[in-house]
């Protein structure tokens, strides 16, 4: 058997247990919703037809901070990176600061930041990007540094001008490192968001789940966790069809 | 890790101009509140949190031993049920195409939605935060052992075996050492995810440890006192990945 029939088999056996033992087991409704209503209820919140209040406005909210904080990951931390690999003294004077930020949980700084920028979007995509910039800082970094010196002085002898060594031979000789570096800061910055949600309740997908926990509506809470752990899978596909892309 | 090669060389420009840095941020922090950009009600000086830091660290000591007794337990058991399952799984090829693709996926997607189903499941005590915090820190340790593996060569394994070592001397001599540096990265991984499923649940929970009062601190205004116990709370985690750096330096010194 093939690992990749292998692995669906084992994700078929996980819902079929899963399945056998939301229905068959002696277990409460409320703590365990079987599979197949779950993804009944999926299609149900898609359609509006459900329990569920304003599915669509809320997951745009959601959509629309998670767009602004990893907008501004990917400007200000490649931007970052950029300025640390190209100026020596400047990345020794910044980079340990910055080592010493990434070890912190950043989580215990969201307090500090909900407090000062309220309730509403501001504070989830101010985490956001507090969550996700730093991977992409040190990866673009790492990236730019790896690059061989004497790639570039080729390109150079060959008549290449200073743009044209920039993208045609830097940008692709960093990539690697700079899209991995992307990928990861895009997985934190959807936790980051999501966690912004879910500590301070307010609007958007986090808003939802916290209602179903509430009301004990198991099924719809499975269903909306489905969803927005979905975010995370549809992102990381989207970087992998990049990383064919632009990685040869 | 990267903050070895740099020592030797770090000239006065860079120095001068990191603690330039930390210190404008300080004059800048101390004058947006003396001259209210924020409202005081919302943001404490520099110097008022670290007036409240004595009074904090006295009302945080049980909060300290919640947080930290909880993080080891979880930390310990994450990444000793990872790097186990992850060696088993690694070493053969087969098992490790088939299940390093739902790994990463473990990995990728935001863990942090199964909150509220895990407060459902587990109830609001210690074992919430635990059970959460573990989980998060298992993911990264078991892909990272995963990923050690492939970093031992066959050769150095055939040639061990050749000059007559036992199983026991291959897996000390030949095998750990090299899987040691990707080991200690998914090490760092582990600490610093399980630290934070910690703090998450603390929060959503609101009753024990470092996170809960932090979080009821800000909740109630008491905004220097709130200043003070993040500035507590960063030096303690600052504090585990210091000891967790210098444990990876000393067994990671035969490579200097």
């Amino acid at each position: 058997m093939s690992p990749n029939l292998a692995r669906l088999g084992f994700v078929l056996l996980i819902f079929v247990v899963w399945e056998g033992f939301a229905r068959l087991g002696n277990i409460s409704p409320i703590l365990v919703a079987p599979p197949t209503e779950v993804i009944w209820h999926i299609l149900r919140i898609f359609s509006t037809f459900t329990t569920v209040p304003e599915f669509y406005t809320n997951a745009w909210i959601t959509l629309r901070e998670l767009g602004a904080a990893f907008g501004i990951t990917v400007f200000l931390g490649v931007a970052m990176g950029f300025a640390f690999s190209a100026n020596k003294t400047v990345g020794d004077a910044f980079e340990p600061i910055l080592l010493v930020f990434y070890a912190i949980p950043k989580i215990i700084l969201y307090p500090i930041v909900f407090l000062m920028l309220g309730t509403e979007m501001m504070p989830k995509i101010v985490y956001g990007i507090m969550v996700g910039i730093f991977v992409v800082v040190l990866n673009t970094a790492a990236g730019l540094r790896q690059v061989e010196p004497v790639y570039i002085a080729l390109a150079r002898s060959m008549g290449y001008n200073k743009l044209e060594v920039f993208f045609k031979v830097i940008i692709p000789a960093a990539a690697p490192t700079m899209l991995a570096g992307l990928r990861m800061g895009f997985g934190r910055c959807i936790i980051g968001v999501i966690v912004g949600e879910l500590l301070v309740v307010n609007a958007g997908l986090g808003y939802l789940i916290d209602w179903a926990s509430f009301q004990y509506f198991t099924p719809e809470l499975y269903a909306l966790i489905l969803i927005t752990l979905s975010l995370g899978y549809f992102g990381n596909l989207g970087f992998n069809i990049l990383e064919n892309r632009w990685i040869k | 890790m990267a903050k070895k090669k740099k020592k030797a060389g770090i000239g006065i420009h860079a120095q001068l101009m990191r603690w330039g840095f930390i210190a404008l941020f300080f004059i800048f922090w101390e004058l947006s509140f003396r001259l209210e950009w924020i409202d005081p009600l919302f943001l404490a000086g520099p110097i008022d949190s670290f007036k409240a830091l004595p009074e904090v660290i006295g009302i945080s000591k049980p909060h300290v031993y919640a947080t930290v007794g909880a993080f080891f337990i979880a930390f310990l058991s994450s990444s000793a049920v990872g790097a186990v399952l992850g060696f088993g799984i690694g070493s053969v090829n087969y098992l490790y195409k088939t299940f390093m693709p739902l790994l990463i996926l473990g990995v990728s997607i935001p863990k942090v939605v199964l909150l509220p189903l895990f407060i459902l499941w587990f109830g609001i005590g210690k074992l919430t935060i635990i059970t959460y915090a573990a989980l998060s820190g298992f993911f990264p340790m078991i892909i990272n052992t995963m990923a050690a593996i492939k970093e031992v060569k066959p050769n150095q394994v055939l040639i061990a075996k050749a000059m007559g070592y036992n199983k026991i001397q291959i897996y000390r001599k030949v095998v750990f050492p090299s899987m040691l540096p990707v080991l200690s990265t998914g090490l760092f991984y582990a600490c610093h995810s399980s630290m934070t499923g910690i703090f998450i649940m603390e929060m959503a929970l609101a009753r024990y440890g470092l996170g809960a009062m932090v979080y009821s601190l800000a909740v109630t205004f008491r905004t220097g006192e709130l200043y003070a116990g993040v500035l507590l709370t960063a030096s303690i985690t600052i504090v585990i990945n210091v000891a967790l750096w210098s444990l990876a330096r000393y067994f990671g010194k035969w490579r200097d």
